[in-house]
Formats: C-alpha cells, sequence, structure tokens
C-alpha cells in the first residue's frame, strides 16, 4: 500500500511535467505553421528600409530562406520532370540529343 | 496607575484584533465578496492587489542579469513565432484591438503591440528604465502571475527561449502587420529555431 501510494507521487508529477513539454513542442505549432509572406516585402517603402536594423535583418533572413526553398521545390520538380521525361525516350535518343533541362550552378 | 492603564489598553488592541480577525475570516466563509470577472474590484482592493503583485515582481526580478544580444534577428524571429503560437490570444498582434480573452479577463492583459504607456496599465512596464522593464518582462513570462490567467511558462520553456520572447516583445509596437507576419511565420520545416 505504502509503496503504491510512493508511485502515485512519484508518476503523477512526472506524468504532468511531460505533457506539460509535449504541449510548448514547437513541433506542435507546426500543424498551423504559415509561410512568410514575403511578397508583401516588395510593397514596403524601401527607402525607409535600415538594412542595420535588426527587424529588418530577420525579415531578409525569413524571406531569403522562404525564396530558396522555393527555388530548391521548383528545380525538384523540375528535375523530376525531367527525369520522367527522360525515361519515356529511348537510350539512343538520349545519346544524340543533349538533355534539356540543364541546371545552372 | 500607569502599567494598569498600558494593560487595559494591551487588552483593547487585543480584542480589537480578535474582533478584525474574526470578522475578516467570517466575511471570507460568507461568500459575499463578488468572484465574477465581470464584477471588478472597488479601487481600494485592486489599489492592494496591484500593489502586491508590482512590488513582488519588482524584488523578485531584481537579480536578473539582461543578455547583451537582445537585439539580434535571430533572437526576434525565435520569439516572435513563440509570441505567435502562445501570446497573440490574450496580447494581441499588429492590427487586433481585442479578442475574446481581452474582453473577459480580469484584470484585462495588456496589449503588448502598443508601448508600455500606451496600453492602459500603470505599472513598472511604463518606467523610463528599460532594464528594469525587460526584467520584469522575463520574470512574468517565466513564473507567470497568480489568478490572472498568465500561466508559468518557464516550467516547459528555457531560459534562451524566454528571452527570445522578451527581445520580441521590444520591436513588437512599432511592426506593422506585414513586418510581424513575416517574423512570426514557422513556415513549413522551420522547427521554431531553439
Amino acid at each position: 500500500m505504502k509503496r503504491q501510494s510512493l508511485s502515485y507521487f512519484v508518476a503523477l508529477p512526472a506524468l504532468l511535467l511531460a505533457l506539460s513539454a509535449q504541449a510548448h513542442d514547437p513541433k506542435e505549432h507546426m500543424k498551423e505553421a504559415q509561410a512568410p509572406d514575403c511578397a508583401a516585402m516588395k510593397d514596403m517603402d524601401h527607402s525607409k528600409m535600415d538594412m542595420k536594423d535588426p527587424v529588418m535583418q530577420a525579415m531578409m533572413k525569413k524571406c531569403m530562406k522562404a525564396m530558396h526553398k522555393d527555388e530548391e521545390g521548383s528545380h525538384e520538380a523540375h528535375g523530376d520532370k525531367g527525369h520522367t521525361d527522360h525515361g519515356n525516350h529511348d537510350e539512343k535518343s538520349d545519346e544524340k540529343k543533349p538533355a534539356k533541362h540543364q541546371h545552372k550552378k | 496607575m500607569t502599567s494598569f492603564k498600558f494593560l487595559s489598553c494591551f487588552k483593547c488592541l487585543a480584542v480589537a484584533a480578535g474582533v478584525a480577525a474574526v470578522t475578516g475570516v467570517g466575511f471570507l466563509y460568507s461568500g459575499l465578496y463578488p468572484m465574477g470577472a465581470d464584477d471588478h474590484h472597488n479601487d481600494l482592493t485592486y489599489w492592494a492587489l496591484e500593489t502586491l503583485r508590482e512590488r513582488s515582481i519588482a524584488r523578485a526580478s531584481n537579480d536578473i542579469e539582461v543578455p547583451t544580444d537582445l537585439n539580434s534577428s535571430e533572437r526576434l524571429l525565435a520569439g516572435g513565432a513563440d509570441y505567435n503560437d502562445m501570446c497573440t490570444g490574450c496580447h494581441l498582434k499588429p492590427g487586433k484591438t481585442e479578442s475574446d480573452f481581452t474582453l473577459g479577463l480580469y484584470p484585462a492583459p495588456p496589449n503588448l503591440t502598443l508601448t508600455g504607456d500606451r496600453h492602459g496599465h500603470e505599472h513598472a512596464g511604463d518606467t523610463d528604465n528599460d532594464d528594469e522593464a525587460i526584467k520584469r518582462q522575463f520574470w512574468i513570462i517565466k513564473h507567470g502571475i497568480k489568478a490572472s490567467g498568465m500561466p508559468a511558462w518557464g516550467l516547459g520553456h528555457d531560459d534562451q527561449r524566454i528571452w527570445n520572447m522578451v527581445a520580441f516583445l521590444q520591436r513588437l509596437p512599432e511592426l506593422s502587420p506585414q513586418q510581424y507576419q513575416i517574423l512570426t511565420a514557422r513556415g513549413a520545416d522551420d522547427a521554431g529555431h531553439h
């Protein structure tokens, strides 16, 4: 009996602690994750933008990351499509014609 | 004769204190005090509770050391995303002036998109001493405030994560809705910069 109540004392706080930690895991919030609306930056008054301002730097970082990801996504989609197209060609035609989709590095 | 007077005065005080204590306890048990959040405290009770809160926070936050890199872009990005997820319901975001929580909670949570002297609370957050206000914000986020609706985020968040939110709060009042959206959006694979 004593051992059982002792286990309750240990288990209950441990459970509460685990639940609270889980509730605030940043990954939990990702279900509602929004993409940054970087197009809005184009409408902002660039003359008033101070590139040394941490707010501006943070926005640039965020949007550079988002743009880079978009580019990668389009490259991958492009690449996949290219592969599919190539798959439809026979080997001889591949040898004769250079690939149309060449990625610039 | 003098000692007799002193004794009778002491007895009077003891009786008065006893009566006050019994009356106070009787009042607590009577259930007469209105506890609804829509029925506000009288001025005296509000002043007493606010003074108790502010003096306690000022004392407890006095020794906190403020990081020197609070105004960094990395902290703004990390703190912004957390603020958006955890605080906007009560403390709002640019372009929003009220929510169910701001209407219903009492005391009403401060609108943190406004500067300290504009969000309608008279407390240490209005102080000209930025350092004091920053320590206060850190302490409140970490420890919460009893019976106010403000939770203690320190139980599930480390100090650095709380400092990131404090860093974001310093710039929040000057952000436009567009700037706010960009800074706080987590994006598809952003796990919160932690």
